[in-house]
């Protein structure tokens, strides 16, 4: 059995033991299917918990009894409620009513803002916390295409090859992360209309998956056509960049743009003695790099590897190409 | 010495069911063996314990004693009812809804699953076809719970140390802000908070008046809109080549099209109050980008990249 922590145990306990007080019997399976533990975990924290109670700890203990594969539970008397929520439960959960209802297809009289009505005494849900889940306007037409499984053809930007590309596409998922909003597709042959087998990641048994970024599809049409989805789990969104097959760089930047970079996945960040630090990012492109590294700036270096180092030169001077005619200022002068 | 799950399950029944305070001596005598007999041993492992129990939201009370035979002496309990969630029913549609609404968006969250079992559900899967991925800290809970409270949040951002009176959380594509207002600026602003630096401090409750944070569109997440310091707003003319020029045209609105250029290229009106965010957006389209005006931000991104072309 592996070591669980004590904060987690308590936390699972306060909230099992309520459960069990309102039932007389319960099969251990399904309160270990219910509560996500083993049977031996449920067993060990109700044998536990079974010896706990009231000092002198002979007549007022926890009244539970485990017989076989059966909870039984005898005169319910202490943690006959569960403990409120978190503060960091609450928020989760108010985001979560937030977010849903303004989705497409929540009307008046809908289960989920009768469950916001019940929930506005205890969550303290007020106006405070605002859900904005609208994205660009094309994130409608593209969330119709996912629920009608529909196939659409996409006129896209592509960073990569620094090239306008046309794909046919059915659309899977429509999410938002760290400031952009993204299309989660499958590639389809347009000669056969099935879907291009892509390298499906073995590890997760997940999907073989495309990613568009929502502000570089410059047209979307959508075929009338459609396709039953394929079969098996969807990756999870904002985790694509911890493939590890991607390749991984070393930078070395001024603490002030640690900002900048604290919002992609870090497979590691370590703090030199006079402060800078080294962070190993992983590598989306090497147009990603460029830009990233322009916009870091000075303040920011390439350790490695060797491949990479020349490309924020490279480019800033691809820039600059377009300003010939303008020279850098003389600052020595005072000039503004 | 007992399993300290087993500590700590009798501690908070002993506290949740005790008819007056205890102090930690009653507390190790009737809790007997449970806790160390040396003084500053029991004393380190309750204070663990109280530690633990308050960190995942047992809410322990104490007292101190003011006079009679033990006068300056602390003493606990715990408040059933802020121990307790109050009853409420949901029927199977609602607890059904609430199951989806929570996969959709919170797919994955131990804390989110934690709040289910305690509302009487339990965690379901599901792909909903949108969602948002949300990064969630204690910053965001402690930014809330100052809201509730109307105290003053003072944090470092940007490298300076900001005072504001907080009235509303926005999540808005897939980040976190608080908007609020800057006493120091006067004025109303918005701060993203994952760009907080270190921990935030709340002051004291009810500090000022609560605002209703209507009309969000008035708060804007565009960084090229959100000012570290007390930038003025500007609009810079920025050349657009194609296949970008759509794009941007979409992205700013066709109002914003100031000329169209036979090949193809758009000169936009682009709004900006943060000169480093805009430098970051134009650098982003690389050499489909050419600023025009003004001329001191054609000026900066040139002896910017020269810095970095030069500098090698």
């Amino acid at each position: 059995m592996s070591r669980r922590r004590a904060d987690e145990r308590m936390s699972r306990l306060l909230v099992m033991l309520p459960w069990l007080m309102g039932r007389e019997v319960v099969p251990i399976d399904e309160v270990a299917r219910r509560f996500d533990l083993s049977r031996e975990e449920v067993v060990a924290d109700l044998e536990l918990a079974a010896m706990c109670g009231l000092p002198p700890f002979v007549d007022e203990l926890i009244d539970i009894f485990i017989d076989d594969d059966e909870v039984h539970i005898g005169v319910p008397r202490l943690f006959t409620r569960p403990l409120r929520l978190t503060p960091l439960e609450t928020l989760e959960v108010l985001v979560a009513i937030r977010a849903a209802s303004g989705l497409p297809g929540v009307e008046p009289g809908d289960p989920l803002l009768r469950v916001a009505d019940k929930l506005s005494t205890l969550l303290d849900v007020d106006d405070a916390v605002i859900v904005d889940l609208d994205g660009p306007e094309m994130a409608v037409d593209l969330r119709s295409a996912v629920e009608a499984a529909e196939l659409i053809e996409l006129s896209y930007w592509s960073q990569r090859r620094e090239a306008l590309i046309e794909r046919l596409v059915l659309p899977r998922r429509v999410f938002a992360d760290r400031g952009f909003w993204y299309l989660m597709a499958v590639e389809v042959d347009p000669l056969s209309d099935t879907p291009v087998s892509g390298p499906a990641d073995t590890a997760t048994g997940t999907t073989a998956v495309e990613y568009f970024r929502v502000d570089r599809i410059v047209d979307l049409r959508p075929t009338g056509r459609h396709l039953d989805p394929p079969a098996g789990p969807l990756p999870e969104p904002g985790r694509w960049f911890e493939s590890e097959e991607l390749p991984r760089v070393t930078v070395r930047i001024d603490p002030t743009l640690r900002w900048m970079i604290d919002q992609f996945p870090v497979d590691s960040l370590t703090t030199l003695d006079d402060g800078r630090l080294d962070i190993v990012l992983a590598v989306a492109s090497r147009q990603w790099l460029e830009r990233l590294m322009v916009r870091l700036g000075p303040g920011a270096e390439i350790l490695g590897p060797a491949e990479y180092a020349e490309v924020a030169d490279r480019f800033a001077a691809s820039i600059l190409a377009r300003y010939a005619d303008d020279r850098p200022s003389d600052r020595s002068n005072g000039a503004p | 010495m007992a399993d300290r799950v087993e500590r700590l399950t009798n501690l908070v029944a002993l506290l949740l069911e005790t008819r007056e305070p205890l102090s930690l001596r009653q507390i190790a005598a009737e809790l007997e063996g449970m806790y160390p007999e040396g003084e500053s041993a029991r004393r380190g492992a309750f204070e663990r314990d109280k530690a633990l129990l308050r960190d995942i939201g047992v809410p322990i009370e104490t007292e101190i004693v003011q006079g009679g035979s033990d006068p300056g002496q602390t003493r606990y309990w715990i408040d059933r009812k802020r121990y307790e969630l109050e009853s409420f029913d949901l029927d199977d549609e609602e607890r059904r809804a609430l199951q989806v609404a929570v996969a959709a968006i919170r797919q994955r969250s131990v804390i989110a699953q934690q709040a289910l079992w305690k509302l009487g559900a339990e965690a379901v899967a599901s792909a909903a076809p949108t969602t948002v991925v949300i990064p969630f800290s204690t910053v965001v809970a402690d930014l809330r719970e100052a809201i509730e409270r109307r105290a003053v949040v003072t944090f470092g951002y940007g490298g300076a140390t900001r005072r504001v009176e907080p009235f509303g959380l926005l999540l808005r594509n897939g980040f976190w802000y608080v908007v609020g207002h800057d006493l120091d600026r006067q004025d109303r602003r918005t701060f993203r908070i994952d760009r907080v630096e270190g921990a935030v401090e709340i002051g004291e409750a009810g500090a000022f008046e609560r605002q209703p944070v209507v009309r969000t569109e008035l708060f804007p997440t565009d960084p090229k809109l959100i000012a570290d310091a007390d930038e003025v707003m500007r609009t810079a003319l920025v050349r657009i080549s194609p296949p970008r020029a759509t794009l941007v045209e979409r992205q700013v609105g066709a109002d914003r099209v100031r000329r169209r250029e036979p090949d193809g290229s758009i000169v936009v009106a682009v709004d900006y109050r943060n000169p480093t965010a805009m430098r970051s957006w134009v650098i982003d389209f690389g050499v489909d980008a050419e600023i025009l005006e003004p001329e001191d931000l054609r000026r900066d991104l040139i002896d910017w990249l020269s810095g970095m072309v030069r500098g090698r």
